[in-house]
């Protein structure tokens, strides 16, 4: 099992609160290491989150709850 | 939606099948995957490299192609777009991007007097291979500098294709079809089909995109939905409305109506219209843009001049009133063509 984050897009405030905007795959998905899995906001700063592994992903937040840089959004098992 | 043009493409995204992109990321992968395959295709404009695009139609290209095909300007329409005009001239493949369609102003000399008649004027002998790329429209209180359309503007004076898609596959498969077309193609897209994380959500902004390089026709229009009570005919985010009316009015009121997303507006896919026309009987057209002498007139215009007999009852419009974009939210929505307005429409429609 591999967790994915929630990556850190402000570097200077570690544990800052952002969105998960867009999931472009859907839970209980199989993904190949490297595919696209969300796109992310902290503030008005986006960024992609791309899968560490292959695998069924599970999703753990939805579209548009927000969660802390480095909190786990997701599984690859 | 546009099944019958990337239906060949779908199914061959290996490993990814059914692959989801918003529109913005799908238009920066078309680009991409031109420039691949071209040595020719640059990008030119003000934040497309390091920022992406402020719509994020260029995310990644200036990563992947370094800063000499990825080139960001000053604030200097005038100069970066008759540098692309120049380039194409050369026999490159430019993609200029112009950010707000409403920009064109200061900018105009290059675009209509040079991008849109050195052809014509050298009598074909001289190509201008360009894409003019730009974002249009409202519903975000960005009032009427930052909030037009104008997609007819264009499509009024000759010289240059305009496409203007409404989703992430016709707007990947029509940003290949620009770049590889020989004419100036102005190519815009509204700020509300992108999926940008910041705009309202809107659920066809994200949707299945083929992984391999394909185009979808310039001067093609595509049924979007199938019905027989009445044509809606329509762009760009309108075809959301317009779809989401639709399933609406069918559930509530059994109401089945036919959708067409002409997806170019030169040269402007007629026979798709009168074929739908000739079927229903009953016409309703929605524009964002502003509504006298406009794209909605003009639709208008080639029913009538083919056979008015066409219609069974006058035809409806819902369009911009002719009057600036209002910055206040309620204002805005009385305005813009809200789903609102257009059930509206079709009611009036088919009481007549």
């Amino acid at each position: 099992m591999t967790e994915v984050v929630f990556p850190r897009l402000l570097e200077k405030e570690p544990g800052a609160e952002g969105v998960l905007a867009t999931w472009f795959v859907s839970d209980g998905d199989q993904v190949a290491s490297g595919q696209l899995l969300a796109e992310v906001m902290v503030e008005k700063v986006s960024g992609e989150v791309l899968a560490p592994a292959a695998g069924r992903v599970s999703l753990l937040i939805g579209e548009d709850q927000t969660a802390r840089q480095g909190e786990v959004i997701a599984r690859v098992d | 939606m546009s099944a019958t043009d990337t239906s060949a493409a779908a199914g061959a995204g290996a490993g990814q099948a059914g692959r989801k992109l918003t529109t913005a990321r799908a238009i920066a992968e078309g680009i991409a995957q031109e420039m691949e395959r071209d040595q020719g295709v640059v990008v030119i404009g003000e934040d497309v490299g390091a920022y992406g695009g402020i719509f994020g139609a260029t995310g990644g290209l200036l990563d992947q192609f370094g800063p000499e095909r990825v080139l960001d300007t000053p604030i200097s329409e005038t100069a970066f777009i008759g540098l692309g005009i120049g380039a194409a001239v050369e026999g490159m493949r430019p993609v200029v991007e112009l950010m707000f369609a409403d920009f064109f102003g200061v900018c105009m000399d290059q675009i209509y007097n040079h991008m849109a008649k050195i052809h014509y004027e050298s009598g074909g002998n001289v190509r201008v291979p360009m894409v003019l790329m730009m974002a249009a429209g409202g519903g975000y209180s960005d009032a009427e500098q930052h909030s037009q359309c104008l997609w007819g503007t264009f499509a009024h004076l000759p010289g240059m294709k305009v496409v203007v898609p409404s989703n992430p596959a016709d707007a990947k498969g029509l940003m290949i079809s620009a770049i590889r077309d020989d004419n100036p193609v102005v190519y815009v897209f509204h700020k509300g089909i992108m999926g940008l994380p910041w705009m309202a959500k809107n659920p066809r902004s994200v949707a299945p995109v083929p992984e391999e390089a394909y185009q979808t026709p310039i001067g093609k229009a595509t049924v979007a939905r199938v019905g027989t009570d009445a044509t809606v005919v329509t762009l760009s985010l309108s075809v959301h409305h317009a779809l989401d009316v639709a399933d609406k009015m069918a559930a509530e009121a059994g109401v089945d109506l036919e959708v067409i997303d002409l997806r170019s507006l030169v040269p402007l896919d007629t026979e798709t219209v009168l074929s739908s026309v000739a079927r229903t009987g009953r016409l309703l057209v929605v524009d964002e843009d502003y509504q006298s002498f406009g794209m909605s007139g003009e639709i208008a215009a080639r029913v009538a001049e083919t056979d008015p007999g066409l219609l069974r009852a006058p035809l409806r419009r819902v369009a911009v009133p002719d009057v600036p974009i209002p910055y206040a939210r309620s204002l805005e929505r009385a305005v813009l063509p809200t789903p609102e307005r257009i059930e509206a429409a079709v009611h009036d429609l088919l009481k007549a």
